[in-house]
């Protein structure tokens, strides 16, 4: 009908981030509140890096849940600090090989072990009938398709980006095992550090990005790459109304570090450290335009997580093992912006404010706390979820749109938690009172 | 209540907004962020009007008054905030326009600006949908149903199924009338919009009467389909001028 009309060109970039992210969050709530009712008491005893100072007991006073959840933001926010700094040391001194496998190996550990253990609690809980060997096989395919998805260049963009969203729905639901003060402080705690990672002068973040970009290399990190997957014509880009081109990517760099020591009382010890960096910026070589007209507005913002997530799995699998696995795994999430001319593609016919854009790059750390929050919201009711879903997306709309305003380096996190923890509790504390209270008395508007 | 009827209880009150979002609404992303974001106005209108009236909650009288108070604060309030949004809107398609003259492409036809107001329309009428059907249906999955005293005859959450669905029609559809009603500057579109919404919400309170939903829903769908014929005949008077200037 209006083929020629604008609408369909602006926002295609929004999307192409925010409909990945309403996908790793939809399954996350189906995830959790499929497994959560029948087994929510089961879990409740899990230790990790992001409890590691205080374990919450529903008898605890408020007082000392909250004291406790904060001594444990506390302490998480540290550890991820320790490991983001120890990651750009790495970068700086050029062991990129080094965090490459490493990050190869923690995909492979985070695909294999956690997710394994929730395929696990599915097919349990859903009782499909296979075997174990099958299952480990099954397994096994998808964790190495997973791992050569992730870091190669020779695969589909498609799979990859399937990956992306696979890991970030297994983190995430691992995440949502915390307990719940704990988890709302350390959400917010997460988004302060994001604001002083990416913003600060020194932080580790923006150091690690702006690394990156003076050497014109790929970060090293995991991110979601929403490059469009069949190469359509960009005249115009989305973000163009308010951007005049700009592409921000974000990466995250995941690293998990599971070590077991023996709490419970036998004598097996493994250390296995999982560092993975993903990066999945590839498209990223220096534009090819030669002329003036390349433009190289490269914002970047990048905010970097650990978590460990030490889970006595023993205890659940056998029980005279006593073993605890602590994962370790810091994200970084980047927003780059790199906005340029992709000279190849395009003709040189373009006004002056329009800039090809490589599509946007958001960090799978963003990912997995976006999910982590509406899962915890989905343990409440689904009113929640829905209300979390809305200002999560609208905040990360914020997020892009500020990007494109500034052009310059943003972190993705701080916006879209705090709408989202503010909107939980609008949610729960006024809203569901009253729409239960005039709904069930059939009253509408 | 089943998974099955869970499913056809969602489907029923959100069928045709599905349809209208995949054939329409899904090809357009800008119409997505449209809908997106009119489903946050709201979703935040229905906050503030729950924090206002929190402290009143539950009404204890048996009385209908209060409850068409109630009624008749949400809808003056969600007018008003149709307003903010239509004027949003105005500076958005300003902006539109001279983007659309940057990158050398068409302005805004009129099927487009229709398009933005019922992506509009549909993000409200979601929004209203979600969170006075869906929400309480999600959690109620499991072997039994629930019924209310008050109209005894059918399930609790097919009646509210079928609410949505009429008022989920009735915001669609206003929204494209009040935006063209803002538009050509025409007062009966303007007036047609909360007086709908109004006694559409009034209708509801025939509920609270015993029995009352077997009369209520018949009303509310009346209303629906005089918003449905008023939209549909306004834009095809549109359109048809539009036509003949070209």
């Amino acid at each position: 009908m209006d083929g020629g009309s604008i609408l369909e060109s602006i926002g295609v970039e929004i999307i192409g981030v925010m409909s990945p992210v309403s996908i790793c969050m939809l399954l996350v709530v189906l995830l959790v509140s499929s497994l959560s009712s029948p087994s929510s008491i089961t879990s409740s005893s899990i230790r990790t890096a992001a409890n590691l100072v205080y374990l919450e007991t529903p008898s605890d006073s408020t007082t000392q849940k909250l004291q406790g959840a904060l001594l444990n933001a506390l302490v998480f926010v540290l550890i991820i600090t320790a490991v983001t700094f120890l990651l750009v040391l790495l970068y700086y001194y050029k062991f990129t090989n080094f965090l490459k496998n490493y990050m190869r190996f923690s995909a492979f550990f985070v695909l294999g072990t956690m997710g394994g253990s929730i395929f696990l609690a599915l097919i349990q809980h859903f009782s499909i009938p296979i075997d174990s060997i099958t299952c480990f096989i099954l397994l096994f395919n998808f964790t190495i398709v997973g791992v050569l998805s992730v870091f190669s260049n020779g695969v589909p963009i498609l799979l990859r980006q399937g990956y992306m969203v696979a890991l970030g729905i297994i983190v995430a639901a691992w995440f949502t095992s915390l307990p719940e003060w704990t988890t709302w402080v350390l959400l917010v705690a997460l988004a302060l550090y994001d604001l002083v990672a990416v913003l600060a002068p020194g932080g580790p973040l923006k150091i690690l990005v702006e690394l990156a970009s003076s050497r014109e290399d790929e970060l090293p990190a995991l991110v979601y790459e929403a490059r469009p997957t069949v190469s359509r014509n960009r005249e115009g880009s989305s973000l163009g109304l308010l951007v005049g081109g700009v592409s921000e990517s974000s990466s995250v760099e995941l690293q998990v570090v599971a070590r077991e020591n023996d709490t419970v009382g036998d004598s097996e010890h493994r250390v296995i450290q999982i560092g993975e960096d993903g990066i999945s910026r590839e498209g990223e070589t220096s534009p090819t335009v030669n002329n003036g007209r390349e433009r190289r507005s490269s914002s970047t913002e990048s905010s970097e997580y650990s978590v460990d997530v030490s889970g006595d799995r023993n205890r659940q699998h056998n029980s005279h093992v006593g073993s605890e696995i602590a994962v370790d795994e810091e994200r970084a999430p980047l927003v780059e912006m790199l906005g340029y001319r992709e000279g190849t593609e395009r003709g040189g016919s373009e006004t002056s404010g329009v800039i090809a854009t490589r599509g946007i790059k958001l960090g799978l750390g963003d990912f997995v706390f976006y999910s982590v929050l509406v899962g915890r919201a989905a343990m409440y009711d689904l009113m929640t979820v829905y209300a979390c879903y809305l200002a999560i997306i609208s905040g990360l709309g914020c997020t892009l749109i500020l990007l494109a305003v500034c052009r310059h380096a943003l972190p993705a996190l701080p916006i879209s938690i705090i709408l989202g923890v503010v909107f939980y509790f609008l949610t729960r504390l006024l809203m569901e009172p009253f729409v239960v209270g005039t709904s069930t008395n059939l009253m509408m508007f | 209540m089943t998974v099955a009827a869970g499913i056809g209880y969602v489907l029923l009150a959100l069928g045709p907004s599905l349809s209208l979002f995949v054939a329409v609404i899904s090809k357009k992303p800008f119409l997505i962020l449209t809908l997106l974001s009119s489903t946050l106005v709201w979703l935040i209108s229905l906050i503030v009007l729950s924090g206002v009236w929190r402290a009143f909650l539950p009404l204890e009288t048996t009385a209908w008054w209060p409850y068409g108070i109630l009624i008749l604060t949400s809808v003056v309030f969600q007018e008003g905030i149709r307003v903010v949004f239509w004027r949003v809107y105005k500076r958005l398609e300003d902006m539109l326009d001279a983007f659309a003259d940057r990158v050398a492409k068409p302005r805004l036809f009129l099927t487009d600006k229709m398009q933005i107001a019922l992506a509009g329309g549909l993000g409200h009428g979601l929004a209203h949908a979600v969170f006075f059907c869906i929400s309480l249906l999600t959690p109620a999955f499991g072997p039994a149903t629930y019924y209310v005293e008050k109209c005894s005859q059918i399930p609790f959450f097919l009646v509210s199924a079928i609410i949505a669905l009429a008022f989920v029609t009735i915001h669609t559809f206003s929204m494209v009338i009040a935006f063209n009603g803002y538009a050509e500057k025409n007062r009966l579109d303007q007036l047609f919009v909360p007086i709908v919404h109004l006694v559409a919400g009034m209708m509801t309170l025939i509920n609270l009467a015993t029995g009352g939903c077997i009369v209520g829903i018949p009303l509310l769908y009346f209303m629906a389909m005089l918003t449905l014929l008023y939209c549909g005949q306004m834009v095809w008077k549109r359109l048809t001028e539009n036509q003949s200037r070209h």
